[in-house]
């Protein structure tokens, strides 16, 4: 567009110089008027059209820059027109036999930076109309667009069309214009400096409309103008448009001035909320997030006076702001007798609020917002104001949003720190979980004269249930089962102690000198070691076994474990030993070992012992009922044949059958020994 | 678990109602830390309707048996279920704590 636009002005230039001098006219030949409105036509179209499709200039919503844009190289140009005026006019003085020419070149000159002028100022106002306008009122623009277009036609066709057509649709334009000129919502996201700005901007703007009217109505009577003018409706129009909403604009500007302060009030509120939403999320402390609120709410509420109380069980302290402890005890106070201290309150007329008056307060207003979630009670604002009629119910719904938004922050960043604090945790069990396996035994007895199989299923990551095994010679084995009170970590230590207390009383059993350690001796000592370290709710459950094979038998003590379960091949009875034996840890001194009997049992080859703890016969199915010793015995009595390993699948087989996949409750240990008849290997 | 608290004259009976597992066995222990149960002479525990007893409940008697002992307070347990019954004779505890059949023997003890 910019080169039929430059082009069409060139021709323009060339029909008016040879008009103004009818040496060269009559050289060439003098051009007729129709080409001259023609040119002009294309000229004006083509300007218009390319500014048209300019890309928008508005970015955001940055109006000053905008109209400070439009004043500037226009602004130029008319000073450019207006020097030109009196170049020609010093010029054509001196060189008579030359005005003409130059006054017409001029002309041209200057028309060219109106229309630039003109077609900038419309499609500058163009973006302002469409600020937040609506899709009719870009129709509404482009029929507007569409019939000034068609104006420029009627200047060409201005011998044969007739007033009564032209008339109408040039009164329905200016309408369409003033109408458009009703859209100034821009103006209503000024600041009272940017509205004093854009008065003096439209000023000036009018001010370079006036320079060049002014410069076209002294040309009108110049006999020296060579061609017809351009004051077709088109430049006529949209010079009415460009002024009138210019002037619309400074009316509206001017108008909205003195509520400006009001405005300004508004949106800082709504700017400080996003600027509070924004920070909030990026308060790192509960600390900092309570100052911003505080800060915020102080600032926006243009509060005189105003402290924070917080609840104790956060970690930051309460907040203040020019308030002094008497009054702030003394409201706090009364707030609590009228039972009123931590609800939504406003007050803005504490002068006549007797309770309030008798504090002789300096304040008029108060506001009371507390810092609550569905299920927590943070802490509570206090706001106060010297004026009465302070505060707006406006102001107690802004201050919820500010509320309601840290309540939010504080709420995640506790979320956060527990999810912190689990996740140590966790990690804590996992490094737990792996120290007690490397406790358990990994490699178990081996010897030709028994069969030993263990089998362990821990509830959590740690259990509390325990076993072990010694071999103290070839022909001794010491086993150790038990179970510690509770469950998980505290369980898990006291089961690492256990296994300590195992290692260190074996080395007392010296059968070479005919002190064989006795099971009773052994769980006594183990009580009193356990009565210095072992919580007084907690006990500890142990079966505690030396087989001998010189003998043929074992001898085992009971500490309040579960019964053991044994199948004897020559009688071929199943059944539990019932021994009496208190457990680990309930009663603490000398009398102990009275509750704990020794036993003595010679086996035989076949023979099958099953040693388990709680976790197994209590094993629960969907209906609550408990798998049971019973249970157990039965299994044996079918199954004492096959091998250890086979007993021991069993088992396991039949309790998973039981519980049909409900997890277990508790831990769950389980050992299968089988007598063989065989010499031992060493 | 509820437990519901009876006084007469000298003994407080304390009847427990549900599952003593590792939570409710916090309550029960609240109950029997209270000072002015020393200043009974008995304390008699109502079984009836106490359906399991996990270690911690256990816990609980096995860490105020002492206390009570020293007080001279005696703890006595009555009307237990046989699966609660075969826990403490398990654990020992049978030959440790007086626990009778019936309220009336529990009352002469």
């Amino acid at each position: 567009m910019l080169p039929l636009a430059a082009l069409s002005w060139l021709a323009l230039l060339a029909c008016m110089l040879l008009r103004a001098s009818p040496a060269s006219a009559a050289w060439i030949g003098v051009p007729p008027d129709w080409l001259i409105l023609v040119t002009q036509a294309v000229f004006a179209a083509a300007t218009f059209t390319h500014e048209r499709f300019r890309p928008d200039r508005l970015r955001g919503a940055e109006f000053v820059p905008l109209l400070r844009q439009l004043l500037f190289w226009p602004g130029v140009l008319a000073g450019v027109c207006a020097l030109l005026h009196l170049a020609e006019r010093l010029l054509s003085a001196h060189l008579p036999e030359r005005g003409p020419v130059l006054l017409n070149a001029f002309y041209v000159i200057n028309l060219g930076l109106f229309v630039y002028f003109l077609a900038r100022t419309c499609y500058t106002w163009r973006t302002l109309v469409f600020f937040r306008a609506n899709h009719r009122t870009r129709r509404q623009w482009l029929w507007f667009e569409m019939l000034l277009g068609a104006t420029l036609l009627f200047r060409l066709a201005d011998s044969g069309a007739p007033n009564w057509l032209m008339l109408p649709v040039l009164a329905l334009l200016a309408g369409m214009g003033v109408y458009l000129s009703a859209h100034q919502q821009w103006v209503a996201y000024l600041n009272r400096r940017q509205k004093w700005e854009v008065v003096f901007l439209q000023l000036a703007v009018l001010g370079l409309m006036a320079v060049f009217l002014v410069y076209f109505l002294h040309l009108q009577q110049d006999p020296n103008l060579a061609g017809p003018l351009a004051q077709h409706a088109f430049l006529v129009l949209t010079s009415f448009f460009a002024g009138f909403y210019a002037v619309m604009g400074l009316l509206v500007t001017l108008f909205n001035l003195p509520t400006a302060g009001v405005f300004e009030q508004k949106r800082e509120e709504i700017l400080s909320m996003q600027r509070l939403s924004q920070l909030i999320q990026k308060g790192q402390t509960e600390k900092e997030v309570y100052s911003l609120l505080f800060d915020s709410a102080v600032h926006t509420m243009e509060a005189d006076a105003a402290w924070l109380d917080l609840t104790s069980d956060g970690s930051a302290p309460s907040l203040e702001y020019q308030i002094d402890p008497p009054t702030r005890q003394g409201i706090n106070r009364l707030l609590t007798d009228y039972n009123i201290g931590h609800i939504e309150y406003l007050n803005n007329d504490l002068p006549n609020s007797a309770g309030f008056r008798a504090l002789g307060l300096t304040y008029g207003s108060l506001i009371v917002m507390p810092l609550r979630s569905s299920n927590h009670h943070y802490g509570t604002l206090y706001l106060l104001k010297e004026l009465r009629q302070g505060f707006e119910r406006e102001n107690l719904s802004l201050l919820h949003i500010f509320t309601s938004q840290t309540v939010v922050r504080i709420d995640n960043l506790r979320l956060m720190a527990e999810a912190l604090h689990n996740e140590l945790v966790k990690e804590e069990l996992k490094i737990a979980s792996i120290v007690q396996q490397s406790l358990i035994p990994k490699t178990l007895p081996v010897d030709s004269w028994f069969e030993i199989r263990w089998h362990s299923l821990p509830a959590r990551e740690v259990g509390g249930d325990f076993y072990d095994f010694l071999q103290l010679s070839a022909s001794r084995i010491a086993i150790i089962i038990g179970d510690v009170s509770g469950k998980g970590t505290t369980a898990a230590f006291h089961v690492a102690q256990m296994k300590g207390i195992f290692h260190s009383l074996m080395l007392l059993d010296k059968p070479e000198k005919g002190q064989p350690l006795q099971p009773s001796k052994f769980m006594a000592m183990a009580n009193q070691a356990l009565s210095h370290c072992l919580e007084r709710s907690s006990f500890i459950t142990a079966s505690f076994y030396i087989v001998d094979y010189k003998d043929r038998g074992f001898a085992f003590a009971r500490a309040g474990h579960c019964h053991t379960l044994y199948y004897n091949a020559i009688t071929e009875e199943t059944f539990y030993f019932q021994t009496e034996g208190l457990g680990l840890g309930i009663i603490r001194d000398a009398s102990y070992e009275k509750r704990i009997k020794n036993m003595y049992y010679d086996y035989n080859p076949g023979d099958v012992m099953v040693m388990y703890t709680d976790g197994i016969v209590e094993a629960r199915n969907a209906q609550d009922e408990e798998y049971g010793e019973d249970r157990l015995r039965q299994l044996l009595e079918r199954s004492h044949y096959l091998e250890a390993e086979e007993i021991k699948q069993s088992i396991i087989r039949d309790l998973e059958e039981f519980s049909r996949g409900l997890p277990p409750f508790d831990d769950q240990t389980l050992l299968v020994i089988k007598f063989k008849n065989a010499q031992p290997l060493v | 678990m509820k437990i519901a608290q009876h006084t007469d004259n000298d003994t407080l009976t304390l009847a427990l109602d549900g599952e003593l597992d590792a939570s409710s066995s916090v309550s029960l222990d609240t109950e029997l830390t209270k000072p002015d149960i020393l200043s009974y002479r008995k304390v008699m525990i109502d079984c009836q309707r106490l359906n399991y007893i996990s270690s911690a409940g256990l816990g609980v008697f096995i860490s105020h048996l002492q206390r009570f002992q020293d007080a001279g307070v005696k703890l006595v347990f009555f009307n237990m279920q046989d699966k609660v019954h075969n826990v403490f004779e398990i654990l020992g505890l049978d030959s440790l704590m007086t626990i009778v059949p019936t309220a009336q023997e529990a009352a002469s003890v």
